[in-house]
């Protein structure tokens, strides 16, 4: 109790952090051995601040993400959001998943609205609050389309625009881009930027690919493989935005970073 | 080029009445096979006995009596083949522990046909029109629970995942998640109950009944009438035909989502 106030004025006396993973572990056990997925994990991620976790596929990223969002328990350690221990499903988190996950049952819309249709908002109140965010990702126009009508980035957005609809206060984006061709993702990070200019959120932004992160990242959180454990931390703070990729100072923080990590070509 | 477009349509013609010509076919087919002396009756005697049945009832009841007698017991034995065996089928597909205490008896019952059923129906229900109805229960009630039941096996772990992300409780999961997910596998199992449906109520017809289809086929079975027992197997064929393309139909309105392979 003591420990939680005197943690509580700490973080007061600090710029606020929104949430902290404390010496997280997670332990995955086979018939015959184990795995350590991740091994004694912790970082802080500011209020509002697009946090990059960067790390050569199959890491254990989307573990970690998993985690934090109460979907999976770790073997050890604790989540702080707001200070507080965070246990089970957070309603403050919004998560885009790798696999989108889209109904394909349901219209853009009810996919949209449907944290609101499990919190028991009425349908006209739900589709009137969500049309914000299909108008922010640039989908108006595709509210009764199936997802199957759609082209991966429209579904890639319908998994953003969902994310923001049930108002989280931390948005957890795992490989959001990763299926999407060049082109396409090259957008896309530019609309997830505006998107996240224009309403501010804490973001944890998970990829593999060292460009992605340096584009988008405050700052950039580097892991290794297996287990997983942080091998640096590089703040981009400086760094102009928006930035551009064949600028020198963007090169050269590309280049320290690839210089530093095990990424490999699966 | 004025040509072949003309060339193309006329393809396109015979391609559109391929259905017509296949049923064309079989007719000339059997009125080759059939005439005087052949066991067959061919399609004439059997559409004049369709008109002899209309003016002169068998049993009293008419020719549309007598399918819509067989048609109350396949629909109410399905429907409540529906009524409980989705919700059992998503229990068990959906609970581990319900999986693991009830699956198991379930699955000794299933290999029994439901016609092995008959004596302790009319046991238990007598003669009448509920032990018909019970015994197309049992033998639809098995496609049913196994289809909802894989279906939701099937189910992608991404999909609850997200759902629990974004806070649904373990019902809302179930009646937002799984059964729609699931609705086509619980449609094909239902479509393979319709089938099960006729088998079992032809049976319990001719075992006992003073109406129905399976009932037709057995009196003109007794008096040695074929033309009335090819008139009823004939209605059973067009009946069970036109069920199915209503599911199909049922099944394109209740899942507009689904891409159809054509």
């Amino acid at each position: 109790m003591v420990v939680d106030t005197c943690r509580k004025e700490i973080m007061s006396m600090e710029r606020r952090n929104k949430l902290e993973i404390r010496n997280i572990s997670k332990v995955f056990l086979t018939k015959k051995s184990y795995e350590i997925a991740i091994e004694d994990v912790s970082l802080d991620v500011k209020e509002n601040e697009f946090l990059v976790l960067l790390g050569p596929g199959e890491c254990g990223k989307t573990v970690l993400l998993n985690i934090i969002a109460g979907l999976m328990k770790q073997t050890e350690g604790s989540v702080y959001i707001d200070g507080e221990v965070s246990q089970g499903i957070n309603k403050n988190i919004g998560f885009v998943f790798q696999k989108l996950g889209i109904m394909p049952w349901l219209t853009v819309r009810d996919n949209v609205a449907l944290s609101d249709k499990f919190h028991k908002v009425s349908k006209k109140e739900r589709y009137e609050r969500t049309q914000k965010y299909i108008d922010l990702v640039g989908l108006n126009g595709f509210e009764k389309h199936y997802p199957r009508q759609l082209s991966g980035g429209m579904k890639q957005r319908v998994g953003i625009a969902r994310a923001y609809a049930s108002n989280p206060e931390i948005l957890l984006m795992d490989e959001p881009f990763g299926q999407l061709d060049a082109q396409t993702r090259y957008s896309m990070q530019e609309e997830i930027l505006k998107i996240w200019n224009q309403n501010k959120k804490t973001v944890i932004f998970v990829t593999n690919n060292i460009e992605e992160a340096v584009y988008l990242g405050d700052r950039i959180i580097l892991f290794s493989a297996r287990p997983m454990k942080v091998k640096g931390i590089y703040d981009l703070k400086d760094l102009k935005r928006p930035r551009d990729y064949t600028d020198y100072e963007f090169l050269r923080i590309r280049e320290e970073i690839s210089n530093h990590t095990d990424l490999v070509i699966k | 080029m004025k040509n072949n477009i003309k060339k193309f349509s006329t393809r396109e013609i015979i391609l559109n009445i391929l259905p017509l010509v296949s049923i064309i076919l079989f007719i000339f087919m059997w009125i080759l096979a059939s005439g005087e002396g052949k066991i067959i009756p061919a399609p004439a005697d059997v559409i004049e006995r369709g008109e002899r049945l209309l003016e002169k009832p068998i049993n009293n009841i008419t020719l549309a009596g007598h399918i819509w007698a067989s048609m109350k017991r396949v629909l109410s034995g399905l429907a409540l083949a529906c009524i409980f065996g989705i919700p059992f089928g998503l229990l068990i597909g959906w609970n581990k522990r319900c999986c693991d205490f009830l699956k198991p008896i379930f699955e000794l019952i299933r290999p029994v046909p439901a016609l092995a059923w008959i004596p302790l129906m009319t046991l238990w229900f007598g003669i009448g029109e509920s032990s018909k109805i019970a015994l197309i229960f049992i033998g639809t009630l098995m496609p049913v629970v196994v289809n909802t039941y894989s279906g939701v096996r099937l189910i992608p772990r991404l999909n609850i995942d997200v759902a629990r992300a974004f806070g649904a409780t373990e019902f809302q999961i179930v009646k937002e998640i799984v059964l729609p997910c699931s609705l086509s596998a619980i449609m094909a199992g239902v479509k393979t109950a319709m089938g099960t449906a006729w088998i079992v109520v032809l049976a319990a017809e001719m075992i006992s009944a003073n109406s129905g289809l399976g009932f037709m086929i057995i009196r003109g079975s007794d008096v040695a009438d074929l033309s009335l027992v090819i008139l009823a197997m004939i209605i059973i064929g067009v009946i069970g035909a036109v069920l199915s393309w209503l599911l199909t139909l049922a099944e394109r309105k209740l899942c507009p989502w689904k891409e159809e392979i054509n």
